[in-house]
């Protein structure tokens, strides 16, 4: 049986193609080795970050020239997110009431006011907030805080519940799904690609004209097994949860000098993370164990809850009630890398960093790539063929 | 009275409050086992705002997570595991003074 | 750097710690009482008197351990402390610990002998204050000498009951009526296969039979084959419904003493990723071991009910051998009884085993309605369970199900809720319970005050 497109892995990324790509008739099968929402989609904090980062801020830095793009794609991602209530047709723990970057100190309110500038140019609009009107907005912070960048449309949604929406929405625009599915083998056969799947002890293939790598931090070792050099690398982090509390803090908090994200649930509880890292496990030849869950690192959660109760002091009197750990990648130059892969044509990839605030609006864009045959100028920052000198001596098994 | 009195030598009594009300509890006791004496049987709210009282007594269940003032702040703990001490005051509720 | 870190001060610690310092290791033993003993000798408060605690004949033996461990200066005794994680690094382990003597511990050698805990079981009005487990009663009686509630009802189907009721009538409590779902006749059904066996071990059979003749005496209504339906009141337990001989009844109570048997607490062993099994009957996660108490971790032993539930003389024993394997494995001058101890062990598990038929509650599960509430914690109810349950593909893992519906998702880390999950998941499946994939235990163990973690 040969399909219009196969997605491997049951993630944000993959269900959000599929429904995609179901949407437009194209009658997508998605296979996930676990279940939906089994990775680092339903692990990561949930934060909508829409501010950019202080790599593509700095004069001549790296990301300087990207900032226009980055800002472009931003401004889609805020829009996809307000109608994804409204298009999936049920509640996603959805808060955009804004976001606060945060600064302790003078040498952070020098940066964020270069920051805002800078956005202000390019068509966001943040705005610069003194430390009492950063107060207005949260009594509860710091009384050393001495200035925020706001952004009005940043926030948080539920990583728990939003990939089953997309794959509930994808069966019903007649996309197969299909868990405890493991893809054991992958290749190209004639013009189509040849899958090997693993179903409960039973090995059946399964060609497809398209494949999609939704495989998050599994993407470079299934892309290694098929000769590609694709180059993610493990990102393994942890993010900690406290006990319920009465509502008080409708915003993302994030700090312009600190690895921090800060937010309050539905239910009261407050989740801080930040990209504080965690150690993988380690497997009896070295390699890190892409199937383990990593161990936390007790020196890291303690620095995390140091950050979050320094500007935050309220946190002091919460309980931590559960830490996780949880394994996503990042790229070489750390802008994910989404598209074809041009030295294995039909073969898309979506990994590499912000595959929660942007995941819902590159599924779409990968999914018109596939439909348009042609790759979305919105995400020409991000194609994998930037790195496609990587696989200048490959030759594919 | 459900404080076992043949046989048991306790300490003088002591005073603590809990959400505003005065209760007497003997040094060594946990603050647990003061409420239930006194008859005061809630320790926390569950989210529909009924009362939640002690479950396990060792710790595990958490349902007597109790607000404690600790230095001028509160703070939670296990009101099974923590013993009483003059003046200690509790609060069954967040946001109290 | 210590040699020995015993997480536990019960019967299981203090017999290895008896070994372990006998053989000149550093040994620290750390646990969330005030005083060692465990739940089986939870003692009262310090600055309290108590005329012939815990006197029994059955105590003796655990009483003179208590007496040597408390003598025993060697030991590093750290109480009211919770171990809130536990990590190997290299060849030793990394304690994270919280309380009175909060702050990180490095050990070489750690024994999980923490225990078990008193089986929530999810029934209509459950959360009422006023209905504890059996254990919650009999420790505030033990330790604090407070009567949990009068009129009291004991219900479940574990014999723990009956030495609870005598407790109770000791201390002059109303006790209004012990229900237990058995009949005698399946008691007797379920006992005879082990009876043979059990006779090495006489003392707690007659004990059993002398607690329910003195209950008979004292005119407690003892009532076999009743059926609990769940607990009603007004913000606090007022009474228990019960079916008996065909009839619904209605019996007014002040407090509540539930008991379906316990759960070996497995978070610690769960969290440093030790093999775990599903307990049989009663469920919960005992940690796997060889029969010298070693873990499936280098360097990490099990002791007692961790182990699997199996009373105060199993733990002992156990104990003590863990303790002998714990210095050998060290290199140190070990004792010499562990083939006793083992044996000495053998011939209490005819005994065990009965307990445990006896007390599964296999066919005599309480009947929860589908406003009961499963996880206590987040107040999940057993239809949003349910729902959640059928949107998912039945090989839905139990963490699949909480990352849904928010089930074992609150203080107690699932401690209350995941057997029953698990239970769910795996009949709904139509498997054993040992082949769902129960939650991924995290750190902290218990409730860790940020202040703590960040000073």
């Amino acid at each position: 049986m040969t399909h219009e497109v196969l997605i491997i892995g049951g993630g944000l990324l993959g269900c959000a193609a599929a429904w995609h790509l179901a949407r437009a008739g194209l009658t997508p099968r998605l296979i996930e080795a676990r279940g939906i929402n089994a990775g680092a989609s339903g692990q990561n904090a949930g934060s909508l970050h829409f501010q950019i980062e202080r790599r593509f801020l700095e004069p001549g830095g790296t990301g300087h020239a990207q900032g226009g793009d980055i800002v472009r794609l931003n401004r889609l991602a805020i829009e996809e997110w307000a109608g994804l209530e409204d298009q999936l047709g049920r509640p996603l723990d959805i808060h955009m009431h804004g976001g606060l970057m945060l600064a302790e100190n003078e040498a952070d309110l020098a940066l964020l006011s270069l920051k805002v500038a800078r956005e202000n140019e390019l068509g966001l609009p943040t705005q610069l907030l003194s430390g009492a009107e950063a107060r207005d907005l949260v009594p509860r912070l710091a009384s050393h805080i001495c200035g925020a960048a706001w952004l009005a449309k940043e926030g948080h949604a539920n990583p728990r519940i939003l990939a089953d929406a997309f794959a509930d929405a994808a069966r019903a625009s007649g996309a197969t799904i299909e868990t405890q599915s493991r893809l054991l083998d992958l290749r190209r056969v004639g013009d189509d690609w040849q899958a090997t799947i693993e179903q409960s002890g039973q090995i059946t293939t399964a060609s497809a004209r398209h494949v999609i790598l939704a495989s998050g931090h599994w993407t470079a070792r299934i892309a290694a097994c098929m000769g590609l050099n694709i180059p993610l690398y493990l990102a393994p982090l942890m993010m900690s949860v406290t006990d319920r509390t009465a509502p008080f803090l409708p915003y993302l908090i994030q700090h312009v000098g600190k690895r921090l994200s800060m937010k309050q649930t539905d239910d009261g509880n407050m989740v801080i993370g930040g990209g504080w890292a965690s150690a993988p496990q380690r497997m009896v030849d070295g390699l890190p164990d892409l199937d383990a869950p990593p161990h936390l690192v007790p020196d890291n959660l303690r620095a995390n809850l140091t950050v979050a109760a320094g500007v935050l002091p309220c946190l002091r009197a919460r309980s931590l009630i559960r830490s996780w750990t949880g394994m996503t990648c990042i790229s070489a130059d750390q802008l994910p890398i989404v598209g074809e892969v041009p030295a294995a044509p039909g073969l898309y990839v979506a990994a590499g960093g912000s595959m929660f605030t942007l995941g819902p609006l590159l599924a779409r864009m990968l999914a018109r790539s596939i439909i348009e045959r042609a790759m979305p100028d919105e995400i020409a920052l991000f194609s994998a063929a930037r790195f496609a000198h990587l696989n200048a001596f490959v030759v594919q098994p | 009275m459900s404080r076992i009195v043949d046989g048991v030598t306790r300490p003088a009594p002591i005073t603590i409050e809990i959400d505003g009300a005065m209760i007497q509890a003997h040094p060594g006791e946990t603050l647990a086992a003061a409420i239930v004496a006194a008859g005061a049987y809630r320790m926390r709210d569950d989210r529909s705002g009924a009362p939640r009282g002690l479950l396990c007594n060792m710790g595990t269940c958490s349902e007597c997570f109790v607000w404690i003032a600790m230095d001028g702040a509160w703070r939670r703990r296990r009101a099974c595991l923590t013993p009483v001490s003059e003046r200690l005051r509790i609060a069954t509720h967040e946001g109290q003074p | 750097m210590i040699d020995i870190a015993i997480i536990g001060g019960g019967p299981a610690g203090q017999a290895a710690a008896q070994q372990t310092l006998a053989a000149g290791l550093s040994t620290t033993m750390i646990d969330e009482q005030a005083r060692p003993g465990g739940q089986i000798l939870r003692q009262p408060p310090a600055t309290f008197a108590v005329k012939g605690w815990m006197n029994g004949r059955l105590y003796r033996p655990l009483r003179r351990l208590l007496a040597q461990t408390e003598a025993d200066t060697r030991l590093d005794w750290r109480g009211e402390t919770s171990v809130a994680g536990i990590e190997r690094i290299d060849t030793h382990f990394r304690l994270t610990l919280s309380g009175a003597h909060g702050g990180t511990l490095l050990a070489r050698r750690v024994l999980i002998a923490a225990g078990c805990y008193d089986m929530p079981v999810a029934m209509p009005g459950w959360p009422l204050p006023g209905v504890m487990s059996a254990g919650a009663v009999q420790t505030l009686l033990k330790s604090q000498q407070v009567v949990a509630g009068q009129p009291i009802v004991l219900l479940g189907s574990h014999p723990l009951l009956l030495v609870l009721a005598t407790q109770l009538l000791d201390a002059g409590a109303d006790i209004a009526a012990v229900l237990m779902p058995q009949t005698y006749g399946q008691i007797a059904r379920a006992a005879l296969p082990y009876l043979a066996g059990a006779i090495f071990s006489p003392g707690p059979l007659i004990a059993a039979g002398a607690a329910m003749a003195r209950l008979r005496r004292a005119g407690v209504p003892m009532m076999m084959g009743a059926r609990p339906l769940g607990f009603t009141g007004d913000g606090r337990l007022e009474a228990v419904d019960y079916t008996w001989r065909g009839q619904t009844h209605r019996i007014a109570a002040q407090a509540a003493a539930v008991s379906y048997g316990f759960l070996p607490q497995s978070d610690l062993p769960r969290q440093i990723g030790a093999a775990v099994r599903w307990a049989r009957p009663a469920g919960g996660w005992e940690t796997v071991c060889d029969g010298a108490m070693r873990s499936s971790i280098p360097g990490l032993y099990v002791a007692g009910e961790t182990t699997g539930v199996a009373g105060a003389d199993a733990a002992m024993a156990e104990g003590e051998i863990a303790g002998i394997t714990m210095a050998r494995d060290a290199g140190a001058a070990a004792g010499s009884g562990i083939a006793r101890a083992q044996a000495r062990r053998a011939r209490m598990q005819p005994f065990i085993d009965l307990l445990r038929a006896v007390a599964d509650p296999g066919d005599v599960w309480p009947q929860a309605t589908p406003e009961t509430l499963l996880c206590r914690c987040e107040d999940i109810s057993v239809a949003q369970v349910e729902a959640t349950m059928a949107r998912l593909s039945p090989m839905a893992d139990a963490s699949a199900v909480k990352h849904r519906c928010r089930i074992g998702m609150g203080l107690c880390q699932g401690r209350s809720c995941e057997h029953a999950l698990v239970r769910r998941i795996a009949a709904a499946r139509g498997c054993d319970p040992d082949a769902v994939a129960p939650f991924r235990v995290r750190f902290p163990a218990r409730p860790l005050p940020v202040d703590e973690i960040i000073d």
